[in-house]
């Protein structure tokens, strides 16, 4: 008897959970960008939420994928490349010296409250980026902050620069999202406050900023460029998991998505309904073999391990094949790049008999540390790790997988405590010097040169290529140093990938930059 | 309480030839006849035979990378098809065997071995040792078992030893509450106050007399403790605490492959099937177990 009860009692239990259940799937909130109307409204939905919308005290890629539309910058880079434009400088002209530059700026530009843009406006600007604390500007103390020696306002449309010393990447630097011209009223009327109430001369306007949730820009009516922008607003989403993003897609809830994973964009090609659209590559993703620890100090063994690792395969499984297989140690689009260079083909054979050269016959053990979390060039770093680690078992190296949280991973692959590490790198401006300067260069240990890799040669190239202003001489010195490099092997350089990202097929003039930050005056949404 | 003492007087048992098997004999009459009983020990009994022998059984090794042959569905070559990396499934699942059924064993052994001897110590001398070691039971208990576990991985460091420690740590109290209170009604037995008026040692009567007579218990406990530890090794295995690359512990290949559910099922399919199956066939032992064991079952 008492067992029926207890049977009763859970189908009763059983049924009721059935009951809330229902009751729970409540409708869930209306689309939002449904209306067609005009320009109609985008739903760009990304990973993570801005960290602040004034450019210049932030280093954050989503900070500037919203800026990017609301402000602009003095130069422009190309459309989908890192070449000089003109942005709100008309035309400009460099001294003999290359220490003074004079920029012509454009005539009847506005900010967003009204105010005009002119050379006053440029100068507040980079007062304000000079004066302040040298971590929140932190970009500018980077690029600029001991060369830049004085900008000053010739007459209301013209400005000049002087240097202390030649800077050659001087134009790419200033068109970096960072050095966006902001309203100086806007800048004094709101205070600490500003970078929530952006105001630039760009194609849109700020409407609103609910934290983690979305930003709405909206139309500049006003806009300097007749006939732009073609959409009414932009709304940037944040929905932080990839396959969630997907998911918003693929329900219509929002209209375009990037960070796409490679594995996704076969099935987002085969439906008509969505389109793949591929970033430009200008990242490098490799594997630092840290020069300074066990078997790794020969460069015999790090040559071995570049001649073991099949980077092929590694594209066709997790690339989708959307990436190329690299060489040196940046992308073949930027300035100076050396196609002379010969990769290290892939010959486990070659790589045993280098290790048995070195007396490495029976192999050694070494960490292979791999990142946690997706990055643009390193879509699932474990399993790129696990490849590499039956790649190196092949030829007697025997390896463990590493990982720690990212933040906890940078700081000891800083400090030299990894044997191998997966990591990458997307450039800001497009020049050589923003590689192989801050990646590979000695005074770039402790910072960005993980790998602790010191050659005087290559330093001595490298600085020189800073200081002179004739592009052809500069590429001539990175095209050497690619070449020593090659040689010294201090990475396995693997992939330039080319982020992938999709949206609904009616997306019409949307062009993926390379940095990251994509300009949205020229989208449309055709039905 | 049918439960006898090995030294029972000879002419007993003879006089009582029916009924008065020994216990564990008539555990195992019982569980004969429980069908589904003795189908879970025979699919324990396959999968711990796959473990023993998987180098004969595996066509291929356990990390023969294979890029070209990606993500294949199942065929003749490769019966259970093959992973992102083009390894075959069917090899990797049945190294996982060996992987999973070493853990599940082991962690059981240990946290019984030592819950059993705080039970038998808390139960048996009582008072404020009783009081210290229920505490911490309980303490241990408060937490739910895995994120204690995620707790202790992370403390020692992702490695399949350490998720074996954890798995170990985490069942402790469960073994020790159950022993306890065996021991706290064993020790109350006229044969143990007799033991005791004889003046035997406290070790002797522990490990000779409260132990042997409050083992049924664990063993029921500890079968299918086994089970829950497999789970509990899969599911620290998915959530990347357990076994590291490239071993093929099944609930990491659960977690490698979830990227590929709809397009390539079969890469979760046989692990996870692997894991329902040996979860299932020791709960279904365990249950026959128990039901054997437990006096109030008999007829």
């Amino acid at each position: 008897m008492k067992k029926k009860y207890g049977l009763l009692l859970i189908a009763f239990v059983l049924l009721l959970s059935l009951g809330m259940a229902g009751c729970g799937k409540s409708s869930s909130g209306g689309t939002e960008g449904g209306g067609n109307s005009g320009g109609g409204t985008l739903v760009f939905a990304r990973g993570g939420d801005s960290e602040s919308l004034d450019p210049a005290v932030t280093t954050e890629g989503e900070s500037f994928k919203v800026t990017e539309n609301i402000y602009e910058t003095l130069i422009n880079f190309g459309e989908q490349d890192t070449e000089i434009e003109p942005g709100l400088a008309e035309s400009w002209k460099e001294s003999d010296d290359g220490l003074k530059h004079t920029l012509k700026l454009k005539k009847g530009v506005k900010f967003h409250d009204g105010t005009d843009f002119n050379a006053e406006a440029v100068v507040f600007n980079f007062e304000r980026w000079k004066a302040g604390n040298k971590e929140r500007f932190y970009y500018y103390n980077s690029q600029f902050g001991d060369v830049m020696k004085e900008v000053k306002a010739v007459d209301e449309h013209t400005v000049e620069f002087t240097l202390n010393r030649v800077l050659a990447p001087f134009y790419k630097n200033l068109a970096m999202s960072p050095f966006a011209i902001a309203s100086p009223e806007a800048i004094k009327k709101h205070g600490d406050k500003f970078a929530e109430n952006p105001t630039g001369t760009g194609p849109f306007k700020f409407k609103e900023w609910k934290r983690n949730d979305k930003v709405t820009i909206v139309k500049n009516e006003n806009y300097w460029k007749k006939g732009l922008p073609k959409l009414d607003s932009v709304i940037f989403r944040v929905i932080p998991e990839n396959s969630a993003r997907l998911n918003a897609l693929n329900t219509g809830e929002v209209d375009l998505i990037d960070g796409v994973n490679f594995s996704d964009v076969d099935s987002i090609k085969k439906n008509d309904k969505l389109q793949a659209f591929f970033r430009p590559s200008l990242n490098v993703a490799y594997l630092g073999l840290n020069n300074e620890r066990g078997p790794l100090k020969d460069k015999k063994v790090r040559q071995a391990l570049n001649y073991a690792v099949d980077k092929k395969a590694l594209i066709d499984a997790f690339y989708a094949g959307a990436a190329e297989a690299a060489v040196n140690p940046m992308p073949e689009t930027v300035a100076g790049y050396n196609d002379a260079v010969k990769d290290y083909e892939y010959d486990p054979e070659k790589a045993k008999q280098l290790l048995k050269e070195a007396g490495y016959e029976k192999g050694f053990e070494i960490e292979l540390w791999a990142m946690p979390v997706a990055r643009p060039y390193m879509p699932d770093g474990k399993k790129v790790a696990e490849a590499i680690q039956s790649n190196f078992e092949k030829v007697g190296v025997k390896s463990k997988i590493v990982s720690f949280e990212w933040p906890t991973y940078l700081e000891k692959a800083r400090k030299g405590e990894a044997d191998t590490f997966l990591l990458g790198w997307t450039g800001d401006n497009g020049d050589a010097d923003n590689f192989l300067y801050v990646l590979l260069d000695e005074d770039s240990i402790g910072s960005n040169n993980y790998t602790y890799y010191k050659n005087p040669k290559v330093h001595e190239l490298f600085t020189k290529a800073q200081s002179t202003n004739d592009q052809s001489e500069r590429e001539k010195l990175y095209k050497e140093a690619q070449e020593i490099i090659k040689d010294d092997a201090p990475w396995i350089p693997l992939v330039h990938s080319k982020p992938a990202l999709a949206g609904k097929a009616e997306i019409k003039g949307f062009k993926p930059h390379p940095t990251g930050s994509d300009l949205l005056s020229n989208v449309e949404m055709k039905k | 309480m049918e439960i006898l003492t090995q030294k029972q007087p000879q002419q007993f048992q003879a006089v009582a030839e029916e009924k008065a098997l020994s216990p564990w004999r008539e555990a195992w009459r019982s569980f004969r006849k429980n069908k589904l009983a003795l189908a879970g020990s025979i699919i324990v009994l396959v999968f711990i035979l796959i473990g023993i022998f998987a180098p004969l059984i595996a066509p291929n090794g356990i990390n023969e990378q294979a890029m070209a042959k990606r993500l294949q569905a199942p065929s003749s070559e490769h019966w259970f098809g093959t992973d992102d990396f083009g390894r075959d499934i069917l090899s990797r699942v049945v190294y996982g065997a060996r992987i999973s059924l070493w853990v599940g064993f082991f962690s059981v052994v240990a946290s019984m071995a030592v819950g059993c001897l705080l039970g038998i110590v808390a139960g048996y001398y009582g008072k404020w040792i009783d009081s210290v070691i229920s505490r911490i039971f309980d303490i241990m208990l408060a937490f739910p078992s895995i994120l204690l576990a995620i707790a202790i991985v992370a403390v020692l460091g992702p490695s399949l030893q350490n998720a074996l420690i954890a798995i170990a740590v985490i069942n402790v109290p469960n073994f020790g509450r159950l022993i306890r209170a065996r021991v706290l009604s064993v020790k109350e037995e006229e044969y143990i106050v007799a033991a005791r008026a004889i003046g035997m040692k406290d070790s002797r009567i522990l490990f000779r007399h409260v132990l042997p007579n409050s083992i049924a218990p664990i063993i029921v406990q500890g079968t299918l403790a086994i089970a829950t530890a497999i789970i509990e090794a899969a599911a620290l295995g998915f959530l990347g605490l357990g076994a590291e690359a490239p071993n093929p512990e099944w609930g990491k290949m659960l977690s490698d492959a979830k990227q590929f559910m709809i397009e390539a099922p079969w890469t979760m399919v046989f692990p996870g099937l692997a894991i329902m199956l040996t979860v299932l066939g020791f709960n279904l032992m365990g249950d026959g177990l128990r039901d054997a064991f437990d006096p109030r079952m008999k007829n």
